[in-house]
């Protein structure tokens, strides 16, 4: 079905008509009291949606996502681990659609024209906005790596995008021989979801014990510290003894080279090591949509306004999420799903000729070092002179807790996800 | 990799510097008649390289992340990119970084017949602030470039210490064993060392003594070919990747020094076709 809403010009080139900047925004708008676009439906463009109409359910918002299902990279590991289904980590949007009022548009979006106001979708069809809201995440450097491609990750899987390479992941896992060697390449910072990496070799590592206890787990990292690092480290030693090997940049950690036909990766001073499964989790930028629309700096990121984040290059346009630049917040769900909230009071705002008010966030990343061992670190955000600052508060869980606390901390993490779940997307656990 | 922005300097620069230097050959500069911003004037330690030399602001190109989420290790890069005269040559690249307790991070000394001026390394800044790279040519001329880093801590990220005291001296060299005649050979170097900047405490609260490997010395056929000057703020574990440009098959050898006069070596026989 197409409402008015949903596609509001067809392409036709040249009969496009595309309203003066100048017209006032009542014209622009057609009756409703804005039209927001959002691009993207993972918990930053998710939330986004929702939280602007709920706050105004007269905005008109569209969102445009490729999937009509969304697997989220949280708990994913718990996937590639073997501990839950696939499709309970899938989200729909029928509560945006059926409870809020968002048209859902499923498509790829492929350009923007900031001066226009218009997004053009891969279909040809073009969608007029007052305010654009960017929540593309993620995409992979290609080439980076020298040797890793688009070709090269279907056959040495990424699986940093929830979906079919998550999905390659476990299948070559499950089929590796016992005593086999498990390789995962991490990057430098920044890069989507600090602990994630550790907290995937933790989850194999228990895949492995109970099922191919003579394997061995190679983590070759580009960095000399990372998230939570001790707290992994102890748990991995509790945990799994030796199995888990982490190699630091200093040590020759940063993988130069993938040949993904013979699964062997090449570090920087010329060690080639050999994997039966590889998992090369490359150097990242901002989805493809951020470059098109012009809203990213020399380094791949969207540069924004931390009280509205609008973008600072393009006027009208909002980027949360992974895509943006809100260091030192991590690029994690949990931060898009805040920063969804503060872009869409913003908008919300500006559309009532209001000033924004003053944000802070939350942000706690919970990693699973086993079913029965969780571990988390907490801060709260706010802003000084323009820039996020991590505020008072917040910390990481303490090293000597003892193994109830441990398995408390992993409830929790459930608890936060089927929470974060439900105020995004609406899903009941 | 980190989020990195590429400086091309060349609208920073001093017209009278950039006329004096070629003679007004190019009086035609398509370069615009900008400043390099004064705030190098106020860090006496660039003063004292500068001299009486109006610096140039071109041709220095600086990789730094434009944001980095941990200033004790950031990723550096430094070419440079000016077109030199007949017989001009880059002499010594010196980096900078005034918010530092100490701001000096190294000096980089070219010889003549082996120069290639670039080189990658690793570097710590205590805050967020301007980085300065200064450029001595063996005409006196002096090149500068400045880049801003936003200096950030992670909430995702801990610290912990990174050097493995028990391989202490341990070195990691990559160079190609032949190379081309006239080519740069590049070389990759790494040793495991703390670089211990005699600022900090230890878990007891008592102060750790300072520790520095201080110099790097490339030698080619027994002649000193490159030479890399070290001061607190290269990060632990020193990493250096560099060129030089050998014109027959030889030895090259490396030598680390410490602050205490221990040093650590390297030697490879590169030829040269």
């Amino acid at each position: 079905m197409i409402t008015r809403r949903k596609i509001l010009k067809s392409l036709g080139a040249t009969a496009l008509a595309v309203p003066a900047l100048s017209m006032p925004l009542v014209a622009r708008a057609q009756g409703a009291a804005g039209r927001v676009v959002v691009v993207g439906g993972g918990f930053g463009g998710a939330t986004a949606a929702k939280y602007i109409k709920r706050r105004n359910p007269d905005i008109a918002v569209t969102l445009v996502e490729a999937n009509s299902r969304f697997y989220t990279c949280p708990f994913s590991n718990l996937y590639l681990g073997g501990l839950r289904d696939f499709e309970s980590i899938g989200h729909s949007y029928d509560e945006l659609t059926g409870d809020y009022g968002v048209e859902l548009v499923t498509g790829w979006a492929q350009d923007v024209d900031g001066d226009a106001h218009t997004l053009t979708l891969a279909s040809g069809d073009v969608l007029e906005y007052d305010k654009l809201v960017l929540s593309p995440g993620i995409d992979i450097r290609w080439g980076a790596i020298e040797g890793y491609d688009e070709a090269a990750a279907e056959l040495v899987p990424h699986a940093w995008k929830a979906g079919p390479q998550t999905r390659l992941l476990r299948e070559q896992l499950e089929a590796m021989e016992d005593g086999g060697t498990f390789i995962l390449s991490a990057p430098d910072n920044p890069f989507r979801c600090p602990p994630g990496p550790y907290e995937r070799v933790s989850l194999i590592a228990n895949y492995f014990k109970t099922n191919k206890p003579n394997s061995k787990i190679i983590i070759l990292d580009a960095k000399d510290n990372f998230s939570k690092q001790g707290l992994f480290q102890a748990g991995w030693e509790a945990l799994y003894g030796d199995m888990i090997e982490w190699v630091s940049l200093s040590n020759d950690g940063r993988v130069v080279r993938v040949d993904a036909e013979a699964r062997e990766v090449e570090t920087e001073f010329g060690v080639i090591h050999k994997a039966d499964v590889l998992n090369v989790v490359p150097p990242q930028k901002a989805g493809a949509i951020a470059d098109a629309a012009g809203v990213t700096n020399e380094g791949g990121w969207a540069p924004v306004d931390p009280v509205t984040f609008e973008s600072r290059l393009v006027p009208d346009i909002h980027v949360i999420g992974d895509a943006s630049v809100a260091a030192p917040m991590p690029k994690s769900g949990f931060s898009a799903n805040a920063q969804g909230k503060v872009a869409a009071a913003a908008i919300v705002a500006a559309f009532a000729g209001e000033e924004p008010s003053e944000p802070s966030w939350a942000n706690t990343c919970y990693s699973l070092i086993g079913p029965e061992y969780g571990i988390s670190v907490a801060n709260v955000y706010k802003v000084v002179d323009g820039e996020v600052v991590v505020a008072d508060g917040g910390g990481v869980s303490p090293a000597d807790a003892d193994a109830e606390f441990r398995r408390r901390e992993a409830v929790y993490a459930e608890g936060w996800y089927d929470a974060i779940a439900n105020d995004t997307w609406g899903t009941v656990a | 990799m980190t989020e990195t922005n590429t400086n091309h300097t060349f609208n920073g620069i001093s017209r009278r510097a950039f006329l004096a230097m070629t003679g007004g050959a190019l009086a035609l500069a398509s370069f615009p008649a900008l400043a390099l911003s004064d705030a190098w004037r106020r860090v006496d330690e660039i003063n004292a390289v500068v001299g009486d030399a109006d610096p140039i602001a071109q041709g220095v190109n600086i990789e730094l992340p434009l944001v980095t989420e941990n200033g004790a290790n950031v990723p550096l890069k430094v070419g440079i990119g000016r077109p030199m005269a007949e017989g001009e040559h880059v002499t010594a690249i010196h980096i900078y970084a005034p918010r530092n307790p100490f701001p000096e991070i190294a000096t980089f000394r070219f010889v003549d017949g082996f120069d290639v001026p670039e080189i990658e390394t690793r570097i710590r800044l205590n805050e967020s602030q301007t980085v300065f790279v200064v450029a001595e040519l063996n005409s006196g001329a002096v090149l500068m470039g400045e880049r801003d880093v936003r200096v950030t801590v992670s909430g995702c990220l801990t610290q912990a210490d990174t050097y493995a005291a028990d391989s202490l001296f341990e070195t990691r060299v990559r160079v190609a064993e032949s190379v081309a005649n006239g080519t740069p050979l590049e070389v990759l170097t790494l040793i495991n060392h703390p670089q211990e900047t005699g600022l900090r405490e230890d878990a007891q609260g008592n102060p750790v003594p300072k520790r520095l490997i201080e110099r790097l010395e490339a030698r080619y056929n027994g002649e000193v070919a490159f030479v890399a000057e070290f001061n607190r703020s290269i990060s632990s574990n020193p990493y250096l990747r560099f060129f030089i440009t050998p014109e027959e098959s030889g030895a090259l050898d490396l030598v680390w020094t410490e602050d205490t006069g221990a040093s650590a070596q390297f030697n490879a026989d590169i030829t040269v076709g």
